[in-house]
């Protein structure tokens, strides 16, 4: 990890020397051990905060469009699944190619900073993070620890369909393989054996837990409306109360208006200081995408048409 | 004392709407409690909360002096949802109105001095209650000379028409000077605006106080020329306006630093205001 | 200052009574979430906790709350206020959120105005407080006047010693319900536990790791509002959501708005507001003090340890963590704040 830590500052220092680009955003140490936090590095000697490992959670190509009426260019560093943003983004015409710089960096899975950080003894310091595969060894000076993967990775890092970039300029890393813990979609069938009832009972009670702070909606990457529908105060379609019909119809639009541009980064899962299942509402979607329109996670391939996006005469009109 | 029902309105009726421009319309409004009217206790500069049950609530300065009889009045421009709720209604029907609030102008203070006023746009309404206080019969021997300089964008955004063109002028030690932004025909007044204006008048700073009300811009521009005519900080008064929704100090959106424009302001001394940050 | 000592065979008990006597708010499991909420007796009650995922400030400011209903009858116009409040025991409240209630109180029972909905809540509610046992990686009360075993601002304050709880009896209120259930609240043995809490606490002082200072920073910041360090990092990752006020136990904002029930009825209420969000700030007309995520972060800090301070003499921050826990970019106030203290010395 170290050495691909050594070439991502090199990389940044060189795009930055040589005024490619203006703006690096990476990784940089946070203020917990098992944590990063996205750095915004704008001069050569910064590049010394950059950092990667199994603690870089955050899909930075969320802060691209901030970046969209700005003079200049950006290099932006991404996993795989962040990668996909990266073609959505495009395909919406939310940045354009020639001002984006991708650092791509094959990625072995994120861990959950929470759970690694209740095993690790407070105001440890870190040495040094190892990938073995199927685990990851923290050593510290408190002592190492090692963490198997199965347990301690992100619920959406237990299936990755592309651990490496789909999409970038420079990749700086190994190839990764592909590794799956579990079933894709067992959750989303799961759920779907479910009666109507059962559905409701189980949605209701997710739902009802949310505090709208909104940070599904501001994290997500392709949430790119210049003024978001429930941000909106005449008409003013949602108040601030919070009730089980506001929090469902702001949950079940948020879900469809990314519905087919969503790229399953699972960011509005993580973010949830609720833990709603977000993710497990835009699974279902991809899911049906899938079996419908054999559509692929939008994102996977640059210039993918979004079967919701297009309308084409033979398409079926079942529901009409 | 303490007032710890301050978040419930009081029923009001309105008695009277005057339409002042195209977007612009006072309303006078009476307590359906006539013990509540009575008790009000308002004074020049201080602000209420206006209810359009099913909208919400408002901050509208109070334009009217409490030395003008038992009501109130508000001068309400159509800006947002419930502004354009009140321009719906019609006389007879029933609002709701908390307050007064905020800590109004220093009139006692203001006591033996020469006052001039400038306004801006629909910032005449707000400075408009310390105007009919100072020119009442029973304070205007406490006040010496009043003046208004009044700049609107258009003829037809001159707000509070008659109190300009006829009732203030009349009264004694007035003197009133009304600018419109362009030419316009039918107009024979000053044309030009309010920083240049006042320039021109060069109000002298002795013994004077200078209330100034407007809009950023205007306020921006015309400071610089108070202080050009050797006004002091503490001779320049403004009153400001921001988002609110409790005006009671507790909702916690009208800071400016660590005061609240609802209980700490609205109005404010220039010398206040250079104390605070820039973030209004 | 009095005190009790409770079996901890006997905790349920009491949560049993409390629960029958009085609505009882306790923090339960929901999921993977320790929220607190009306529990029916010590079955649901979660006693072994770090700390809650939402602080219990819930108890006296709803995330939802109606302060009356209107309606409009012909001619008249009827203003109807919600009925009384229920007498009600907040139990296992952490130290600092207890701490957190007392820096509402200037907020709420304020000078000139006070507030019937807030007051009401706040005189029927008993406060048990329960000593932590544990320091997190993200706590740092300490710095912030506060302390695991602090039971300032609690009625009583139980502290867990092996198979006991040392019960404080901090306030009138505190001794009326022990004196109320005297058979579970005995005296015996309470000299000893006294000592035992005291070598708790200092133990548990001692296990802090987050190295957060005040001193100093209120001082550089009330001369200098612009700062260029706000233009820096935080105002960039910042994703502008209101999950750090709405988790933290000191932000009291709130939006008022009314809620139409019918053509002629509706309820007025006041529900939590975020000073992150744009629309915080914005007015009718399309001004926007605080425009960007820029000005928003200076005044939530600002707030925090600086605008509290300067108005009720209290920081705005009690150190419990949340922010710098649920914060999906780690933004963090214990950065800021040491960060402050760096630009400090260079202004």
């Amino acid at each position: 990890m170290m050495d691909v830590i050594q070439q991502l500052r090199e990389q940044a220092k060189k795009l930055l020397e040589e005024k490619k680009v203006d703006l690096v955003i990476g990784f940089g140490q946070g203020t917990e051990l098992a944590r990063t936090t996205p750095v915004f590095i704008d001069s050569p000697e910064g590049v010394s905060k950059l950092t990667w490992g199994p603690f870089c959670a955050n899909n930075l190509a969320k802060y691209l469009t901030d970046y969209k009426n700005a003079p200049g260019n950006i290099a932006v560093v991404v996993k795989g699944c962040d990668s996909r943003s990266i073609n959505r983004l495009l395909d919406d015409n939310q940045i354009s190619r020639d001002k984006v710089v991708i650092i791509g960096v094959p990625c072995s899975g994120q861990l959950e900073w929470q759970k690694v950080s209740a095993e690790i003894k407070p105001g440890a310091s870190l040495k040094e993070v190892v990938d073995n595969g199927d685990s990851v060894s923290v050593k510290t000076d408190a002592g190492d620890y090692k963490f198997d993967k199965k347990d301690y990775l992100l619920h959406r890092c237990l299936v990755c369909e592309n651990p490496n970039p789909v999409v970038s300029d420079l990749t700086i890393g190994k190839e990764q393989p592909v590794k799956n813990y579990e079933d894709r979609f067992a959750e989303v069938q799961a759920l779907e054996q479910m009666s109507t009832e059962e559905k409701n009972a189980y949605w209701d009670k997710q739902f009802s837990r949310c505090l709208r702070c909104y940070a599904c909606r501001n994290v997500c990457s392709v949430c790119t409306c210049q003024t978001c529908v429930f941000d909106q105060m005449l008409p003013m379609w949602v108040s601030k109360r919070t009730n089980l019909s506001e929090n469902t119809a702001f949950h079940l639009t948020r879900a469809f208006h990314v519905a087919g541009r969503c790229v399953d980064c699972g960011e509005c899962d993580r973010v949830c200081p609720m833990d709603i299942p977000l993710r497990k509402l835009n699974q279902k979607i991809h899911k049906d995408l899938g079996d419908l329109f054999e559509s692929p996670t939008p994102g996977t391939k640059p210039g993918l048409v979004s079967p919701l996006g297009e309308f084409s005469p033979g398409d079926p009109e079942e529901f009409m | 004392m303490s007032n710890p029902t301050a978040l419930t309105p009081y029923p009001a009726t309105i008695t009277k709407i005057d339409v002042e421009a195209s977007d612009t319309k006072t309303f006078t409004v009476v307590f359906d409690d006539p013990e509540i009217m009575e008790n009000f206790g308002n004074q020049p500069g201080q602000v209420c909360m206006l209810s359009a049950f099913g909208e919400g609530e408002s901050t509208i300065s109070i334009t009217s002096s409490p030395t003008r009889g038992k009501f109130l009045e508000f001068c309400v421009r159509r800006v947002g949802r419930l502004t354009s709720v009140l321009h719906q209604m019609e006389v007879g029907q029933k609002i709701g109105v908390r307050g007064p609030y905020g800590n109004g102008f220093p009139y006692e203070t203001m006591k033996g001095k020469d006052l001039f006023f400038v306004g801006g746009g629909s910032a005449l309404a707000p400075i408009r209650s310390l105007i009919d206080y100072a020119l009442s019969e029973q304070y205007r021997s406490d006040y010496g000379k009043v003046e208004i300089l009044y700049g609107a964008r258009s003829m037809d955004d001159i707000l509070f028409k008659s109190d300009l063109a006829e009732r203030w002028p009349k009264i004694h030690n007035t003197g009133i000077y009304t600018t419109i932004d362009r030419e316009e025909e039918g107009w024979k007044g000053h044309v030009g605006f309010v920083p240049s204006y006042v320039e021109e008048v060069a109000p002298s700073p002795e013994n004077k106080i200078a209330i100034v009300a407007g809009p950023p811009i205007m306020i921006k521009f015309t400071l610089p020329v108070f202080a050009k005519l050797g006004f002091k900080d503490d001779q320049i008064i403004t009153t400001l306006e921001m988002r609110m929704k409790c005006c009671l100090g507790k909702c916690g959106r009208c800071n400016i630093g660590s005061k609240f424009i609802c209980v700490d302001g609205p109005v404010f001394s220039l010398a206040q205001l250079k104390q605070m940050p820039q973030e209004y | 200052m009095e005190s009790r000592v409770v079996n901890k065979g006997q905790i349920s008990e009491l949560l049993d009574k409390l629960a029958k006597d009085y609505n009882l708010i306790a923090p339960i499991k929901e999921e993977t979430m320790t929220l607190f909420r009306r529990v029916s007796g010590a079955q649901d009650v979660l006693l072994d906790y770090n700390n809650s995922d939402i602080s219990p400030k819930g108890c006296f400011l709803p995330q939802n709350e109606k302060t009356f209903s209107y309606m409009y009858t012909g001619d008249t116009l009827e203003i109807n206020k919600p009925e009384g409040v229920q007498k009600t025991v907040l139990f296992g409240a952490r130290p600092c959120d207890i701490k957190a209630i007392l820096t509402f109180d200037p907020v709420f029972e304020g000078v000139k105005f006070g507030d019937e909905y807030y007051s009401n809540k706040r005189k029927s509610t008993v406060i048990i407080g329960l000593s932590c046992s544990k320091v997190l990686s993200t706590c740092f009360c300490y710095a912030m006047g506060g302390g695991p075993c602090d039971g300032t601002g609690s009625d009583l304050l139980l502290t867990e010693i092996g198979d006991k709880y040392y019960v404080e009896v901090n306030t009138e209120k505190g001794k009326a319900l022990v004196d109320a259930y005297s058979q579970i609240f005995s005296s015996q043995g309470a000299e000893q536990l006294a000592k035992d809490k005291e070598e708790l606490a200092k133990k548990l002082s001692g296990e802090f790791v987050r190295k957060v200072d005040l001193t100093g920073v209120k001082e550089v910041l009330d001369g200098n509002f612009e700062l260029p360090y706000w233009d820096g990092d935080n105002a960039k990752k910042c994703i502008g959501c209101g999950t750090c006020t709405y988790v933290c136990p000191t932000c009291h904002c709130f939006d008022i708005f009314d809620y139409p029930t019918g053509d002629f009825t509706g309820d007025r209420l006041r529900c939590w507001d975020s000073c992150m969000f744009p629309e915080y700030t914005l007015e009718a007309g399309g001004h926007n003090p605080r425009p960007t995520r820029k000005e928003r972060i200076r005044n939530r800090f600002m707030h925090k340890i600086k605008y509290h301070l300067d108005r009720y003499n209290m920081v705005g921050c009690v150190g419990c963590g949340r922010c710098v826990n649920k914060c999906p970019v780690n933004i963090d106030i214990t950065k800021i704040i040491n960060d402050l203290k760096e630009v400090a010395q260079n202004v």
